[in-house]
């Protein structure tokens, strides 16, 4: 098992495109962080949980795409076609299905790592900030119930049209363009300089109404869901 | 020659795919977005909203269209599985070439039909205002030229990483970066151009020439770009090094390749729209300079012309000096950063010196002068003007053209900055030569006359004036003359607006802000006669005022405001605003405000420029879009984070901390100011008790060596104290 985790991770991480998607990434991250995020969210400091959230928000749709594209690596026709060849190795599909998924994941993660770790460098040599407690929260609503549920679905939309992935790619970019509302206001990133604004005080701690925790939670659990879903069906990716 | 032979065929393949044809519809239509959902430029006149506004959106999509398509066409052979048969008949650079060839043609075709399609549209939504040459640069300058670059962008990326999904996050990366993080930097923003405004009266050409000089070193850099890619392009089953060893064994290709971009970064650094000033705000070195011991200006004559086909200045400023000190010494000029300049004094060339300082738009130059009793001065300056780089995202001016012209201070002649002026003050004599169809009208009291009429068609126009600057504008002015306060008011504005201002009933509303202030603070008094000049701008966002002549913004009155019933007949309100500062400002004057104080002359004229709107619209309009807008804008400055911790501020690196800190200045005094000023009016007993106290201020007896008004001098008057005015 180790075995196959290992090299999928290899095949997913180790090539151009991995190295590619890590610099447009970091690129994009530090034009937001000196262009946007230094003038702070919703009149919080540059390294407030609402301007890092604002942050991730503006970064999460290439992380979106970065994790559609690694289900791609699984479910193009050139995956297809090698499916008779993996499928006669003697695993189970299910683990089989159970090391890709972990090796998106992986991939995911990773990517999530180098925003995260630009952000520190930002804030380090900026404001000699290093704070980072109180940003895990943040960093965990904002890019974890997204990121696996882009996965969760990318499997399913994968296995019914590889190019439905690439559809699904601009679904954040229609968040971003819709008004949507508050419990849903995390998915554009609104929410991060429109809550703060409605607090009684300055610089408010950094908190999630019910409705907006109960949809990630549910984007999450839908996510999770996904995934067993593909496991249970049909087992193999 | 294969690539040409082949060209026509692949042309003709791209168009028998179902997915071109999609693409160039949805591009056609795309310019509908700009009239609803993608709306960049914000000013009211017709053509920024039923032209920029579509042909920009035109250019967004049609460039994201057209960059999927790029990448899709050019993996198509690779995804079918028949590239290496496909290698194995045509060279894969010939066929790199003969598909980017394709595509372009595919574009042009797109755009074609978006012009024929739009051009109805516009003339019925744009309407009397409507001009073909504006139409069709509009939309090959802000749609067309987008989607090559857009075919450029994708195709690099395709030929070096040879990977679809590599391709598409990039190309989806650098679109991304140009519609957010530079968005307002108007040399990186390549898919969609900072454009704000555009002129209904007047022309746009200073807009169509920046916008064109940005995409076309986006042009120059994408494909040298796609030049290095093309050296990627992969061959004889080589991967990315091999390949580009063999593509560049022929050594025209990366020199051409590197040539461009070296090229295109050369145009990107030597841009010649913006100048280089001080980021500062706050720097006044250029005011600060040593005056020269013993030397008085006697007068100047300045001989201007503007090369209104390619929006140049040519022109010879002669100044005159005494020299009672017997010692050479150095005038020092602020001259626009874009033009050049010779020198001579008293017949002899000398050295004229760019010293690299800028501020304020002016390049400093220094000219050494020898210690003669009486100096003549001759400068010879020409270039394309420069305008100051904090006015880049608001682009426009100076526009010179054949129907408009700005030369503002600076703009017009080199500047003045360390001799003082003789007993006379600064007689100046201005000659310019402009095409018969403009008019001449010097911003300030004096009026210009026409002394010479050439066969060319153009006239020489000649005024004088008495000031250490000077503005003038011209342009096919019509002139309207209004009896108000006491007053004649010489109202200029476009001809192709006559029927709108007729329409929006300008004249009246112009007589009503005269009217208003006159009966509230007193009557305007001028040097040279009871006459004030009222110019209309090209859409300029905001205006100006100096003795005797207030500028009006085309935006003030455009066919879009009058059907806005909510804002009654006189929707104008920046030429309110520079109207009223013929009281404030000019007829009673401020001095240069403190750093941390708020008081200006703004904050008087923003509140009687409330005060009138009120009059004019209602009560509940004006405290929607003034005191409620100036409590938010003061409310946001004072929970500004660097407000607040000055000391993260600090440790900023210079250029973030001067943006921030730019933009958060004006506040106090267009906002909080007039908070306080209406704080002080309901404490003092409400809007008649404040009219008798400005009308008292207005007219107070001035004291010639300090003739400044004061926030003290207005506390007095109110009979309060700074800290009843805080705001809570």
């Amino acid at each position: 098992m180790a075995k196959i985790v290992r090299y999928e991770c290899k095949r997913l991480l180790w090539n151009k495109f991995f190295v590619g998607l890590v610099l447009v990434l970091l690129f994009y991250g530090w034009q937001i962080l000196t262009g946007a995020t230094i003038l702070g969210v919703a009149h919080t400091a540059p390294f407030s949980p609402w301007s890092f959230g604002d942050y991730l928000s503006r970064a999460l749709p290439l992380l979106w795409i970065g994790a559609l594209f690694f289900m791609t690596f699984f479910t193009s026709g050139k995956a297809r076609r090698t499916a008779a060849l993996t499928g006669a190795a003697p695993m189970s599909p299910r683990r089989y299905a159970l090391a890709r998924c972990t090796a998106a994941l992986a991939g995911t993660a990773l990517l999530a790592l180098a925003c995260l770790a630009e952000a520190a460098v930002f804030y380090g040599c900026y404001f000699g900030w290093y704070g980072w407690g109180e940003l895990l929260v943040p960093a965990l609503i904002t890019l974890v119930p997204p990121l696996v549920f882009a996965l969760g679905s990318g499997f399913l939309l994968g296995r019914l049209r590889s190019w439905l992935l690439y559809l699904w790619m601009l679904v954040p970019f229609v968040c971003l363009a819709l008004p949507l509302p508050e419990s849903l206001s995390l998915w554009n990133g609104s929410f991060f300089s429109r809550y703060p604004l409605a607090a009684d005080s300055l610089d408010p701690a950094f908190a999630l109404p019910t409705a907006v925790l109960l949809v990630q939670v549910l984007l999450f659990a839908v996510g999770v869901g996904l995934l067993l879903f593909r496991w249970g069906k049909q087992g193999r990716l | 020659m294969k690539a040409i032979r082949l060209f026509p065929l692949e042309l003709g393949r791209l168009l028998r795919s179902r997915l071109a044809w999609l693409v160039i519809l949805l591009v056609v239509a795309s310019p509908a977005a700009g009239l609803a959902l993608y709306t960049p430029a914000d000013a009211d006149t017709m053509r920024s909203m039923y032209l920029a506004n579509p042909a920009l959106a035109g250019g967004v999509i049609g460039g994201i269209l057209f960059g999927l398509l790029t990448v899709f066409e050019l993996d198509r052979a690779a995804r079918s599985r028949v590239d290496m048969l496909l290698d194995a008949a045509v060279s894969p650079h010939t066929m790199a070439l003969v598909r980017l060839m394709a595509l372009f043609a595919a574009a042009a075709l797109a755009v074609a039909f978006a012009l024929l399609a739009w051009l109805p549209v516009s003339l019925r939504l744009i309407g009397i205002v409507f001009d073909g040459t504006e139409y069709g640069l509009a939309y090959l300058l802000f749609m067309g030229l987008a989607l090559p670059l857009a075919i450029l962008a994708a195709a690099s990326a395709y030929q070096i990483t040879r990977r679809t999904d590599l391709s598409l996050v990039l190309f989806a990366a650098f679109a991304a970066l140009s519609l957010t993080v530079w968005a307002d930097d108007w040399q990186l923003c390549w898919l969609n151009p900072c454009v704000w405004a555009m002129s209904d009266d007047f022309t746009n050409f200073r807009l169509f020439r920046s916008v064109a000089y940005m995409r076309l070193t986006w042009l120059g850099i994408l494909t040298g770009v796609w030049g290095i890619s093309y050296l990627c392009i992969r061959c004889y089953g080589k991967g990315l090094p091999g390949s580009l060893r063999r593509g560049a064994r022929r050594a025209y290709r990366p020199a051409i390749a590197l040539l461009l971009l070296v090229c295109a970064g050369t145009a990107y650094a030597a841009q010649p729209f913006y100048d280089h000033s001080n980021p500062d705000l706050n720097a006044a070195q250029l005011y600060e300079l040593d005056y020269a011991q013993g030397v008085a200006f006697l007068d100047r004559t300045i001989q201007l012309t503007p090369d209104t086909r390619s929006g140049t200045v040519a022109g010879r400023a002669v100044y005159r000096f005494q020299n009672t000190s017997g010692q050479g010494w150095t005038a020092c000029f602020g001259v626009n950063p874009g033009y050049d300049l010779t020198a001579s004094v008293n017949g002899a060339a000398v050295s004229a010196v760019r010293t690299g300082y800028e501020e304020s738009n002016m390049a400093l130059w220094e000219i050494a002068v020898p210690g003669n009793a009486q100096v003549e001065l001759v400068l010879e300056y020409e270039g394309f003007p420069k305008d100051w780089n904090l006015s880049s995202t608001v682009q426009g001016d100076p526009e010179i053209s054949g129907k408009y012209l700005c030369l503002e201070n600076q703009n017009l002649a080199p500047y003045l900055l360390n001799v003082l002026p003789g007993e006379e003050g600064y007689p100046t004599t201005v000659e310019i030569t402009l095409p018969d169809s403009m008019l001449a009208i010097p911003f300030g009291d004096s009026e210009a006359e026409v002394v010479a009429e050439h066969e060319d068609g153009t006239r020489t126009w000649r005024y004088t004036h008495n000031r250490a600057g000077g503005i003038l504008y011209a342009g096919d002015y019509v002139r309207e003359d209004i009896e108000a306060g006491g007053i004649n008011v010489e109202f200029y504005y476009g001809r192709k607006h006559q029927a709108v201002m007729e329409a929006a009933g300008a004249a009246d509303a112009v007589k009503t802000v005269v009217d208003y202030c006159t009966e509230h603070y007193g009557t305007l008094s001028f040097g040279t006669g009871e006459t004030l000049k009222l110019i209309q701008s090209r859409v300029a966002g905001g205006g100006y005022a100096a003795d005797g002549a207030s500028l009006l913004d085309e935006a003030d009155f455009t066919t879009a405001n009058l059907g806005d019933t909510g804002k009654g007949a006189a929707p104008g309100e920046t030429f309110i605003h520079e109207l009223v500062h013929q009281w404030w400002g000019l007829g009673n004057m401020f001095d240069t405000p403190a750093e941390d104080s708020p008081w200006s002359a703004e904050g008087l004229t923003v509140y009687t420029t409330y005060r009138i709107v009120k009059e004019l619209y209602g009560e509940a309009y004006a405290r929607e879009h003034y005191v409620d807008q100036w409590q938010q804008a003061v409310d946001d400055y004072y929970l500004n984070f660097y407000v607040r911790n000055p000391e993260y501020l600090e440790r900023l690196p210079e250029e973030e901390r001067l943006n921030i800190s730019n933009s958060l200045s004006g506040v106090r005094q267009y906002s909080e100011m007039p908070l306080k000023i209406l704080k002080a009016e309901q404490l003092v007993g409400g809007e008649a008790a404040m009219d008798q106290i400005l009308r008292g201020l207005f007219n107070r007896e001035i004291d010639p060596a300090y003739p400044f008004l004061t926030y003290q001098d207005f506390l007095e008057a109110c009979h309060l104290t700074e800290e009843d005015l805080e705001l809570g």
